[in-house]
């Protein structure tokens, strides 16, 4: 995909982006307390003006067609690549989850597994269990023996 | 004195000797397998250092940013894939080497290379760090602002081909460090009601799910794709002889110098170095025809000034606090979380810790010496083992490590999330390093612009009114506007 195609919608996406981020900094910070003074709202209002001018300035060149980077392309998003990006961080979601509620000892190894069978789709049942064992035990003596580390529990056991 | 031997007992105490010696072989084993990078490196081991005294956990941090950075060479030469951006370079004449029998000469002369490079710039860094620090020690805000916006537009300018993106990540770093409590007003920003984000976005928790969750994602859509690089099997590293090394002692000597002067230039870094340095070794070599065919200078030049790098980002990062590059940003990081603040008033309140460090660089290149050359074919090993196992050992570590930041769930959320944006980032192109930066800078640059705004009541010539403050803003302008005509210039050309 050219890179100019992308801008068309980054472009436009920043500066979506910049106004949110405005229009809660005026709803959700204060402003100075007194003249003269920047409170703590200039900044962040100064930062969401720049991104709204740089998705701007991306918007306008690659509507123009004379992107600079026109000529750089980037691969397309497929659908294969979509399923392993959401997988991947519907399991950082879900190993913090199991890790606050089931403890590290079962959550790391199921988060092991998962990783291995439904995002990775190895076959071998075998060598799944020996990594996710041993990475587990070498992460309990590593954090917890050596290190003195509290690792979770879980809530449910508690 | 007294600093000095304070500080020779530190670093040379057993747990010291064996953090640096740990910290050197991660940071050889993460160079050396491509794709793995040595900031991910740091960023999952500062977790791992929070139980420890400061000289060890610094050693620590230091020595897998000095053996990250020699890593790289290993898989440059053998396999032709650079293990690190920094050894790039060093794929030109090293694999050519390697495919003629040579690899154990070109994989021993990189670490001579690398362990001379390293060693010069420390020298540099021992003989500058403190005349820099005794002159930014006069600095007021509005001086230090001017050099942190300084340091930024640089980072922003020179980490990607289009200054826009580079700014528009620099921006979105400074926009995550306003979320969190404001510290001059103690005012939430941002936050919702949200108690655990009135701490903010956690820095090393940005750090681990920026680097490292990218490139988990990136191995699991590469699995069973492409297929795996075949790697030699007898490898042993050999020194170079004598001669050969006295013939280009005055070319390690400019590359060592381009390397030191361009790591203390921020957001240039390593890679920039060993391409200026390869270039600059065949400009002035007598056989420039021989270069990327296997020519031993070809692999000196690149290797002497990436390493050479490490000790001139370390120059501004301790004298200014201003982090040159992604890896050094993690060691800031390191150094705050054990209760070391970067700046010229380090020099006065921790002389004993700098000079530990300075001495914990040095033992990292012994180690680097003798790991690379009789323990070459451990590193080997490792590029053998599968890159998506590799892949579901760094998830479990990034899920461990931020959660031990805090002992916050809720941060391990925050890592995902910010892998998750770190990928569409990159997917984008948008570098990753400007936005870690500018989360890194952000609260000395709001914090000293706000403070000078005070003490002017309002008035913005305090930026203008002393000789640095000019000084840092014209060189900030200069970066900018060089870099916006080059590109006009380009697209002219096109």
């Amino acid at each position: 995909m050219q890179l100019n195609r992308v801008d068309r919608w980054l472009g436009p996406c920043l500066a979506l982006t910049a106004l949110v981020w405005l229009w809660l900094c005026y709803a959700y910070i204060p402003g100075a307390r007194s003249e003269g003074e920047p409170g703590p709202r200039a900044f962040p209002v100064l930062l969401g003006i720049v991104l709204a001018g740089l998705g701007l300035a991306i918007a306008v060149s690659a509507f123009a067609g004379s992107g600079s980077t026109a000529a750089e392309s980037t691969e397309a998003w497929t659908r294969r690549e979509a399923r392993i990006v959401a997988a991947t961080f519907a399991l950082l979601m879900l190993y913090p989850f199991l890790l606050d509620k089931l403890g590290f000892l079962i959550a790391t190894p199921v988060a092991v597994l998962l990783a291995l069978h439904g995002i990775l789709r190895v076959r071998s049942w075998l060598a799944s269990f020996a990594l996710a064992a041993g990475l587990t035990s070498a992460c309990w003596l590593f954090f917890v023996l050596l290190l003195k580390a509290p690792l979770p529990r879980g809530a449910w056991f508690l | 004195m007294d600093a000095l031997s304070q500080a020779a007992a530190a670093a040379l105490s057993i747990d010291a000797l064996l953090a640096t010696a740990t910290g050197t072989v991660v940071g050889l084993i993460f160079g050396s397998i491509p794709g793995l990078t040595f900031s991910m490196a740091l960023a999952l081991l500062v977790p791992f250092t929070f139980g420890m005294e400061p000289t060890p956990a610094l050693a620590m941090l230091l020595g897998t940013y000095v053996g990250g950075m020699t890593g790289g060479s290993v898989s440059s030469i053998l396999l032709g894939i650079p293990g690190t951006p920094s050894s790039a370079a060093t794929v030109f004449d090293g694999h050519p080497m390697a495919q003629r029998g040579e690899a154990s000469v070109a994989l021993g002369t990189a670490v001579v290379a690398s362990t001379f490079g390293g060693l010069f710039s420390l020298v540099v860094m021992m003989l500058l760090l403190e005349q820099v620090a005794a002159f930014a020690i006069a600095f007021g805000p509005a001086e230090i602002f001017a050099l942190v916006l300084f340091g930024l537009s640089t980072i922003c300018g020179l980490a990607e081909r289009s200054i826009v993106r580079g700014l528009v990540a620099g921006t979105l770093g400074l926009m995550l460090m306003v979320i969190g409590l404001d510290d001059l007003d103690g005012v939430p920003r941002l936050t919702f009601g949200t108690v655990p984000l009135q701490q903010g976005v956690n820095l090393l928790v940005a750090m681990i799910g920026m680097f490292a969750v990218p490139h988990v994602i990136s191995v699991f859509i590469e699995h069973g794709q492409v297929e795996p690089t075949p790697i030699p099997d007898a490898v042993r590293a050999r020194l170079p002889s004598f001669g050969q090394i006295k013939e280009r002692l005055w070319l390690m000597l400019r590359c060592a110098g381009i390397g030191t002067g361009i790591g203390a230039i921020p957001g240039t870094g390593g890679p920039i170095a060993a391409f200026l340095a390869y270039d600059h070794a065949r400009r002035f070599s007598r056989h420039p025809e021989r270069f990327g065919t296997g020519e031993l200078s070809g692999v000196v030049a690149p290797e002497t000034a990436n390493n050479a790098v490490t000790g001139g980002t370390l120059i501004p990062l301790l004298s200014l606090g201003i982090p040159g590059d992604p890896a050094t940003a993690v060691i800031l990081g390191g150094l705050l979380l054990h209760g070391l603040q970067p700046g010229p008033m380090l020099f006065r309140t921790h002389l004993s810790a700098i000079y530990a460090l300075y001495i914990a660089v040095a033992i990292a290149y012994v180690v680097i010496l003798i790991a690379q050359l009789w323990g070459i074919r451990m590193f080997v090993r490792v590029l053998r083992v599968p890159r998506h196992l590799l892949a579901v050992c760094i998830i479990v570590l990034c899920v461990l490590g931020s959660y031990a930041i805090r002992n916050s769930i809720f941060d391990v959320y925050l890592m995902g999330v910010m892998g998750l944006f770190g990928y569409v980032l990159l997917r984008v192109r948008i570098p990753i390093a400007p936005v870690v930066l500018g989360l890194v800078l952000g609260e000395t640059l709001e914090h000293q612009y706000r403070t000078a705004l005070i003490l002017s009541e309002g008035s913005h010539r305090i930026f203008v009114s002393s000789a640095p403050a000019v000084i840092f803003l014209s060189l900030t302008a200069l970066t900018i506007g060089w870099q916006i005509w080059s590109a006009l210039r380009t697209r002219f050309r096109a």
